[in-house]
């Protein structure tokens, strides 16, 4: 492992950068928290985007690895052992000058720390702690800290950076102990679950108030008082690096939710950046349409009222490509539709495709005053074109529609399938077709082009 | 039909509800307009309204005590909306508010609030937007500053959240369309100001020596990007076009007006 010494910052920041932008979670959510005078920053509860990048993902947090050098040698991961990369780790120093200057310039709504395990996981913990110390204490800074809890550290560690930090997070990469077996040798599932199982823990203490976890710093009124992870902790899935399904997947998820209280899990399509026998070859580009309905049972598990139960089950066990989870499964529940729109109650309402939460909110409170039609409807921000065939106004539906589930999927398709087209095969060209073919020939890929020039058809 | 002309001000609005609600008119046969607005309708009576705060402060009072402090918020908020209509609209939808009372924020289905409602919308939106895309750039002398063209006039819907998030910091935010700027002072209040007159940019940008900073974002915002998933389309629905000409990071150089490069 070779560092150059006499690298600049912004050397550093770049290879730094490239080596933490496959962890996705760069949310600033979480926490509300007002400006301290003589302090810089103040976090908002709904989090804020500053930029996005040119892959459409928002950037709100600096995220960076502290060092990209490990120990350890993960087949998926870039920072790998067995990697020819450059090789670079930051100083407490510069992290804190990073952060600040940024921040004072609006360009970020906090940092995101991680880093590759240096040594041994207690010290890299012991490097992030110090790191934030430094930018708590002696810089002054009062915004978002998401940290990673490095797996294996010794627990006293994790709960000190816990109390500088917003937000902690523990990946768990792979939904299987079998995948995290073959991917990621040195990793062992128990031991990431444990500092998941202790951030949970002293959350849940510090809500109850067992715990004074107020007296780190003296001579500080009560109100300023550092919280335990104030915004919840969140972790990632991998998804598409091992065989694992989307049921299994989102049922990993769901315990996650029930067992971990945990604020979020991210799922990252798999981009193969390391060639190696056990990756799956992806000659698509990463599983993004999977990852994007993962996403959206995800939300439906949070804040629809939904099971992972009734989204997917053994028999079914991945989620249609063409339509999003929550249209499939009202198509197969039809026997519970059309629901009327001024008397369904708000959790019936939520599970109408086209409805969403603010507009089922927006609903719940217009029909108090009087009648809805469908117009109205439209301007509280549904999306009659696929809720109109789930939905009566006043007893009467929009058009005549045929309660029938052929028939309904077949006109919900044409829309869904573009929609799913546009995020499996983005840029590329489409043939105009008189036929109805689904519009769902992939682009011819690099080998179909030499093999067509070639004559091997 | 009676038209009252106003002033573009929250306060000039006002007189202007208060003038035409106390003409004994009746509602369908008045109308706000703002002054200045171009073409002059036939067949009407115009009217100007004097500004008096003392009128205004009475219709605020009426909104206070009759519909709340929400929608007394949601009014100010329209009030710096962009659209020509919106003195109108406001009437329109007081009309509601002062019968209804607090409730009249969830009756979208009367064309009055829902109308108020997307202005509000539309004023918190970019408020927000402007608050997450606005790029400072730091002078030698500690002042930040940055420079917004907002739509809407939401200067003053940004300056609380720096006031408190950057409280012992010197900062302007300039709108360049208004050619007004809200100015804050290290550990003390902020106040808003019209700079008809912006040579005192130039001065600012001359001093200022951060191009570090600028290239670092830079470089950060370039590797932060995974190549395999490139996606403009998915960007610039989330970052449109309109916020990039202010923002560091989608400014080929360093260009001295602060915002788009000189001609």
């Amino acid at each position: 492992m070779l560092i150059q010494q006499n690298m600049d910052l912004k050397e550093k920041l770049a290879i730094l950068a490239d080596a933490a932008k496959y962890d996705v979670a760069c949310t600033s959510s979480g926490v509300e928290r007002k400006g301290r005078p003589e302090q810089l920053g103040s976090a908002v509860y709904a989090g804020l985007c500053h930029s996005f990048a040119a892959d459409g993902r928002c950037i709100s947090l600096l995220k960076i690895l502290y060092t990209n050098q490990c120990v350890y040698d993960c087949k998926y991961c870039i920072n790998r052992r067995s990697n020819d990369v450059p090789r670079a780790a930051f100083t407490p120093d510069e992290v804190c000058r990073l952060t600040m200057e940024f921040y004072r310039r609006n360009y970020i709504e906090g940092l995101f720390l991680s880093s590759g395990v240096l040594k041994s996981p207690d010290y890299t913990m012991d490097l992030l702690y110090q790191t934030l110390w430094k930018l708590r204490h002696e810089c002054g800074f009062n915004g978002y800290i998401h940290v990673k809890a490095i797996p294996g550290a010794d627990l006293i560690l994790i709960e000190r950076a816990g109390l500088l930090a917003d937000r902690m997070s523990v990946n768990l990469e792979l939904p299987t102990a079998e995948g995290l077996k073959k991917l990621a040798p040195s990793k062992d599932r128990s031991r990431i679950l444990l500092p998941m199982r202790q951030i949970q823990r002293g959350i849940a203490a510090q809500r109850q108030g067992i715990v004074p976890y107020r007296r780190e710093e003296k001579n500080v009124p009560y109100r300023w008082a550092r919280q335990f992870v104030p915004a919840g902790q969140s972790t990632q899935l991998i998804v598409g690096a091992t065989p694992e399904n989307d049921y299994q997947m989102i049922s990993v998820a769901e315990a996650l939710y029930k067992n971990y209280d945990l604020k979020r899990v991210f799922y990252s399509a798999f981009v193969r950046v390391n060639d190696d026998s056990l990756l799956p070859a992806l000659p698509g580009g990463p599983p993004l349409l999977r990852e994007h309905r993962l996403y959206q049972a995800d939300w439906l598990l949070r804040f629809y009222g939904f099971t992972s139960g009734e989204l997917l089950s053994e028999s079914q066990p991945n989620f249609n490509i063409f339509l999003d989870p929550k249209c499939d499964w009202a198509l197969r529940h039809l026997d519970l539709f059309p629901v009327e729109v001024m008397t369904a109650d708000y959790y019936t309402l939520l599970r109408v495709p086209g409805i969403g939460v603010r507009s089922a909110k927006r609903i719940a409170a217009a029909r108090r005053s009087g009648r809805l039609d469908f117009a109205d409807l439209k301007k509280m921000g549904v999306v009659l074109k696929r809720a109109f065939y789930f939905l009566t106004c006043g007893g009467r539906m929009m058009y005549p529609v045929r309660m029938d589930r052929d028939h309904i999927t077949a006109q919900l398709l044409g829309e869904e399938k573009r929609r799913a087209w546009d995020i499996g095969q983005k840029d590329s060209y489409r043939q105009m077709s008189m036929f109805d073919d689904g519009f769902l020939n992939p682009a011819p890929t690099a080998e179909d082009r030499s093999a067509a020039i070639l004559g091997q058809m | 039909m009676t038209i009252f002309t106003c002033a573009d001000t929250f306060e000039g609005i006002l007189c202007g509800v208060y003038d035409a609600w106390t003409s004994r008119l009746g509602h369908e046969n008045v109308c706000l307009e703002l002054a200045d607005t171009g073409n002059l309708r036939l067949f009407a009576e115009y009217r100007q309204v004097e500004e008096d705060p003392k009128k205004a402060a009475k219709v605020i009072e009426a909104i206070r005590k009759k519909a709340g402090q929400e929608v007394y918020e949601r009014v100010y908020r329209a009030s710096l909306s962009c659209e020509e209509q919106k003195a109108d609209r406001i009437y329109r939808f007081l009309i509601y508010a002062l019968y209804i009372g607090p409730e009249v924020v969830n009756m979208l289905q009367i064309p009055a609030v829902y109308e108020l409602f997307r202005m509000n919308r539309f004023v918190a939106n970019e408020a927000l937007h402007m608050i997450e895309f606005i790029r400072f750039s730091r002078t030698d002398g500690g002042i930040l500053f940055g420079t917004v063209e907002p739509r809407n006039d939401v200067v003053a819907l940004m300056a609380p959240h720096f006031a408190d998030r950057m409280n012992a910091e010197n900062w302007i935010i300039y709108d360049e369309r208004r050619r007004r700027a809200v100015i804050h002072q290290a550990m003390g209040e902020w106040i808003e100001a019209d700079l008809p007159d912006d040579s005192f940019r130039q001065r600012l940008m001359d001093s200022s020596d951060q191009e570090e900073f600028e290239n670092l974002w830079k470089t950060y915002h370039k590797h932060i990007a995974i190549k395999e998933r490139t996606n403009p389309r998915c960007q610039m629905s989330h970052l449109p076009l309109r916020f990039r000409p202010h923002m560091t990071e989608f400014q080929e150089r360093r260009a001295h007006s602060g915002g788009r490069a000189p001609d």
